[in-house]
């Protein structure tokens, strides 16, 4: 009645400063509610940093094999927790072990809570390390690659094909051979442009399995000999075949020569063609 | 030189800025000095074109040369027109063992054999890239210069990238590509760019990579402002996690530059409750189509950011792990590689 007295525009007034009063009734209520939850948080936060220190030290004393004081550990009723602990972590070691002779003893880590495994495979030359390669193994239902950054040149769907279900660990030692001696043939590409600087390299490719060297032959006219190297075999860093060419026959079929074949069959093409031009056979 | 000829070159040089045509004229090395050197660029292009059409007159090109021309000028701007993807697969046990020479004769030879009037050239790039003009005739006429295919290809991977192949003419240039290469079969990539440079870099994989192990751990760089300590410190974990899983899924560092991602729908619609729309047995069709300067570098700050929910929902990094950007996304489970369950998305 008294509200109608007013008109609609009182009302309606009336209305507005009924609701601001009661918000801000709410709004100090709830801010002295969440400043209580803090604190019981902020309490049992404190409370769960304790326990979790208490279980790290035990942790860190049982790895670290120090014996453990019975007195301060039993006191605050850790006995059973020490027993406990100490079982799962040796079982936890056992099975660590087991996990890593199945896989061949390749570093596998584990990602997305189990679902996938992450591989990485290291290779080296002569002493050095060069790249590194990794592989995301999805393990849901069967055993498939997700995603790599293995070059794309490299047959690793046949690889896949022909190993991967049968055999995880045949897969990763084949996939560790091909890719060190890529990388060794590779550096020795690289080696070869690097430290020879005579020497022409006509053709190479991404997976290095064919390599066309152009030396100039040291005779009384200097000549060109075409040296082409063949690797077959994806698995070796050496040649398979060695071919010779030159216009001047004699040339190709000299001992001189025949030495130097052999010589690029049996060691890597940069020490082979070093020692050839230490010998004096190429400039 | 005939008429074909004088309109291949005007295209060209039409389409090239002034300043970049000298460069082009110097790579193609069939003026001589003096010519070039009486070449005025700030003239009109009518002009230049009919200074060069003159020059190549005097000097007795033909069409070859003129090709070998658009050739150098597609190789040193590959980022014009539409490439498209394909993939080799099937691959057979001596597919390593092809090398360049033998590719180019079965390829050429094939083609001879089956198309009377074909033109192609083909040029080894010194990054391992094979580039393929093909001007197509039929067996009546003669080809035409004017609509050329271009093919690139990396010896021994499994990727084809084409740009400007007409529906008649495919399925000759897939047959060549799968006997050239000794491969069993050829499909469609379902990745589309403008830029062959990008396309290259995502399935080549000439970006960098993150994975989960600890060498691979990306460093975030710590320009985050934070207001509160407090708020810094409980945050900084997340973010660190947020920053690994977006790179991961995107790749680090600067990454290929692809424009649009597009997901064609083919789901039915699931409304919440009791709409008559969801009653229906026919699909709810749609398109969902993202377009950036840079996709990746925008998807990689959305999840980066926390704007986008972790973990990265497969149907964005298949984008980089699987490498394309066409998908259709119909109501099966997941599993299947180009599909994935609409609850998903």
């Amino acid at each position: 009645m008294e509200t109608m007295e007013q008109g609609v525009l009182g009302h309606l007034m009336a209305l507005e400063r009924e609701g601001m009063g009661q918000q801000d009734q709410h709004e100090s209520q709830r801010l002295e509610m969440l400043k209580a939850r803090a604190v019981t948080l902020r309490a049992k936060r404190d409370q769960l940093k304790h326990q979790t220190d208490v279980v790290k030290i035990l942790k860190d004393k049982i790895s670290t094999d120090l014996p453990l004081d019975d007195d301060a550990a039993a006191a605050g009723g850790f006995t059973e927790l020490q027993k406990s602990l100490l079982t799962a972590w040796r079982m936890q070691l056992k099975d660590l072990q087991r996990a890593h002779h199945l896989i061949g003893g390749y570093d596998l880590v584990e990602c997305k809570e189990g679902k996938s495994v992450c591989v990485s495979f290291h290779t080296a030359f002569e002493g050095v390390y060069l790249e590194t390669y990794n592989m995301e193994l999805d393990l849901t239902r069967t055993v498939q690659i997700s995603r790599h950054n293995i070059p794309p040149s490299f047959p690793l769907e046949s690889f896949a094909k022909q190993i991967l279900q049968k055999d995880l660990k045949a897969f990763l030692q084949t996939l560790s051979q091909n890719l060190n001696a890529l990388a060794a043939r590779r550096r020795q590409v690289c080696l070869l442009k690097e430290l020879v600087g005579s020497v022409e390299v006509m053709e190479s490719n991404q997976l290095c399995n064919i390599l066309v060297l152009m030396c100039t032959a040291q005779s009384e006219s200097p000549k060109a000999v075409l040296c082409t190297l063949e690797y077959a075999d994806l698995t070796q860093c050496l040649p398979t075949r060695v071919r010779i060419e030159c216009e001047d026959k004699t040339l190709s079929q000299s001992p001189q020569w025949k030495k130097n074949q052999s010589l690029l069959l049996e060691s890597p093409a940069h020490t082979a063609v070093l020692t050839m031009r230490r010998m004096g056979s190429i400039a | 030189m005939d008429a074909q000829a004088t309109s291949v070159l005007n295209r060209i040089i039409r389409r090239i800025p002034n300043k970049n045509i000298e460069n082009l004229l110097k790579k193609w090395n069939c003026l001589s000095a003096e010519q070039l050197r009486a070449l005025d660029y700030t003239r009109p292009k009518w002009m230049i074109v009919e200074h060069v059409i003159s020059f190549c007159e005097e000097n007795r090109l033909n069409l070859k040369h003129i090709t070998n021309l658009e050739m150098i000028y597609h190789i040193e701007n590959p980022d014009q027109g539409t490439w498209y993807a394909c993939q080799l697969a099937e691959a057979q046990d001596d597919a390593v063992c092809v090398e360049l020479t033998q590719f180019k004769e079965h390829f050429k030879a094939h083609l001879h054999g089956v198309i009377r009037h074909i033109s192609i050239k083909m040029k080894k790039h010194e990054d391992e890239a094979v580039w393929i003009r093909i001007a197509w005739g039929d067996n009546f006429s003669k080809p035409n210069h004017l609509k050329p295919t271009y093919v690139v290809h990396h010896l021994h991977t499994s990727y084809v990238f084409i740009s400007n192949l007409v529906a008649k003419h495919k399925i000759f240039l897939c047959q060549a590509l799968v006997i050239a290469t000794k491969h069993g079969s050829i499909k469609d990539g379902h990745l589309s760019t403008k830029s062959l440079t990008a396309m290259r870099d995502l399935l080549l994989r000439r970006y960098q990579q993150a994975f989960p192990n600890e060498q691979s751990r990306i460093l975030q760089d710590r320009n985050t402002l934070s207001s509160h300590p407090c708020i810094g410190k409980e945050h900084s974990d997340h973010e660190e996690m947020r920053h690994q899983m977006s790179c991961e899924a995107f790749g680090h560092g600067p990454s290929p530059k692809l424009e649009t991602a597009v997901y064609r729908l083919e789901t039915r619609y699931r409304g919440n409750g009791n709409h008559t729309l969801s009653d229906r047995e026919e699909f709810f069709r749609g398109v969902v189509r993202f377009s950036s300067s840079s996709l990746l570098d925008s998807l990689r700050h959305c999840v980066a950011s926390g704007m986008a929910e972790g973990p990265v929902t497969p149907l964005l990094s298949a984008i980089t792990q699987r490498g394309r950007n066409y998908f259709v996304i119909t109501d099966k489970g997941p599993g299947v590689s180009s599909q994935a369950s609409a609850q998903r998305a």
